[in-house]
């Protein structure tokens, strides 16, 4: 199974990390894969065009099937292999509970979304945003929109004593979400404004899964303060 | 059970559109609802903001249960409903993964279409530039043609997916927007044959934006594209 798929991928980024840990979790090691940079541009390279026309990573292909979207290859994966590995999306059947649940990591998984775009927005405002077109407004409003995102990411984790984002297991809203939290400490956050995100942070780096798929290129390289005053 | 079900909307909204269109498919007609004005800022009234901190719509609750993300709310009423009405994802390994590939990029659609038909309302006066919105058209432009590209073989019965599926419901509505605000049907066939082909989807016609049927005539932002 997992020697039939082919993972395209870049250190450190978190729609990449999320792919990889899915296939810890389902117990799919064994899996092709090749790290690219994206310093050198081989995201842009004709190998990962021929998979993924967008140019972006990760681009992941099983058989014939190629599924490019980070979210989709963690859905599709939790679909195919329900049965092996940790269960990422409990079943909806039977109890109450799960349904409640169920809704809850739908929420968070897609709330993740939003919280990945706020902070790439200000992290990549001077690679995105030609010189010209760049006001401090913009980017202090970027920042200020991040705050309040990460403020209610704090709250999230204030309702959930389990520890995890959705409860008291680990779940695919921690698939989707812990890297973008693990970026944002990588680039300076600051845990003492932060507490809740950055005691998730700990407590999942311990996971197997995630040590396992921990960015090689952040166990060589210190992190950055681009968000410490965020 | 769609008695204990409310959704707060606004008209013409894709994410909102692509609830409707799944309670409609699920047989959950008779849910409750409420068509609130953006531009009253009614997404940010106290009513709103009960059930969605985020001051954005829809806001959908299921008796206790809250979602406020329309791929969330989607996924989760096919999966709680999955024996009622259209199958919404499909078995097999190649439509299903079609499907979610689709689903997704369906986001990053949406996201280019608001930065260009929404570029006045979100950035400022003195922060707009010529040169932003180029770029930003360019790539509208770039991803419409990967979306006529998807719709090579669009027929009846054969959509983004195979038959008609999730994909189809988030992605629709952002389709439906980006002919409303003027794209070319000569430029875009393939998109324009999937546009015709689905209007008249049972759920689709239901839920269709009222102020869109009282006034058919759109705006021309995307004309050029």
């Amino acid at each position: 199974m997992a020697k039939d798929m082919t993972l395209w991928w870049g250190s450190g980024s978190p729609p990449c990390w999320r792919v990889l840990i899915a296939l810890e979790e389902k117990n799919l090691q064994g899996y092709n894969q090749k790290l690219l940079s994206f310093e050198k541009g081989e995201h842009k390279s004709k190998e990962v065009m021929d998979v993924n026309p967008r140019g972006q990573l990760p681009a992941f292909k099983f058989g014939d099937i190629v599924i490019n979207e980070s979210y989709g290859a963690c859905f599709f994966l939790e679909s195919k292999f329900k049965s092996q590995g940790t269960k990422l999306i409990p079943d909806c059947a039977g109890s109450d509970n799960n349904c409640a649940l169920i809704a809850l990591i739908m929420q968070r998984v897609f709330e993740g979304n939003t919280l990945h775009q706020k902070m790439v927005d200000v992290f990549m405002y001077n690679r995105r945003v030609p010189e010209n077109e760049r006001h401090e407004s913009a980017f202090k409003r970027l920042k200020e929109t991040l705050t309040t995102e990460l403020q209610m990411w704090e709250g999230h984790l204030k309702k959930t004593p389990g520890g995890f984002l959705a409860g008291e297991n680990f779940s695919m809203a921690d698939v989707i979400v812990f890297p973008s939290v693990a970026l944002l400490l990588r680039m300076g956050l600051s845990e003492d404004k932060y507490p809740k995100l950055a005691e998730y942070y700990k407590k999942l780096q311990g996971r197997p899964s995630v040590k396992a798929t921990w960015p090689p290129t952040w166990k060589e390289t210190p992190g950055q303060e681009l968000l410490k005053d965020i | 059970m769609a008695k204990l079900m409310s959704l707060l909307w606004g008209a013409g909204s894709p994410p909102c559109w692509r609830v409707m269109i799944t309670l409609e498919e699920k047989k959950l007609q008779g849910y409750k609802r409420k068509l609130l004005s953006f531009e009253k800022g009614e997404h940010k009234s106290q009513e709103v903001l009960e059930v969605n901190p985020r001051g954005q719509l829809p806001a959908f609750k299921h008796g206790d249960i809250i979602l406020n993300e329309s791929c969330a709310t989607c996924l989760y009423l096919e999966n709680q409903f999955k024996s009622q009405g259209i199958k919404l994802i499909p078995d097999s390994a190649d439509d299903q993964a079609a499907m979610y590939q689709h689903m997704m990029e369906g986001l990053a659609l949406t996201d280019k279409l608001n930065s260009v038909i929404y570029y006045d309302c979100s950035v400022p006066e003195e922060e707009r530039h010529d040169s932003a919105v180029k770029r930003n058209k360019e790539a509208l432009t770039a991803e419409l043609k990967l979306w006529e590209g998807y719709l090579e073989n669009v027929a009846a019965g054969s959509y983004l997916a195979g038959a008609f599926s999730l994909a189809d419901v988030i992605v629709f509505p952002s389709i439906a927007c980006a002919f409303r605000f003027g794209l070319s049907v000569g430029r875009y066939p393939k998109l324009a044959k999937y546009y015709s082909l689905l209007k008249n989807r049972a759920s689709i016609k239901t839920t269709w934006p009222p102020h869109w049927v009282a006034s058919p005539q759109g705006y021309d932002i995307l004309k050029d594209l």
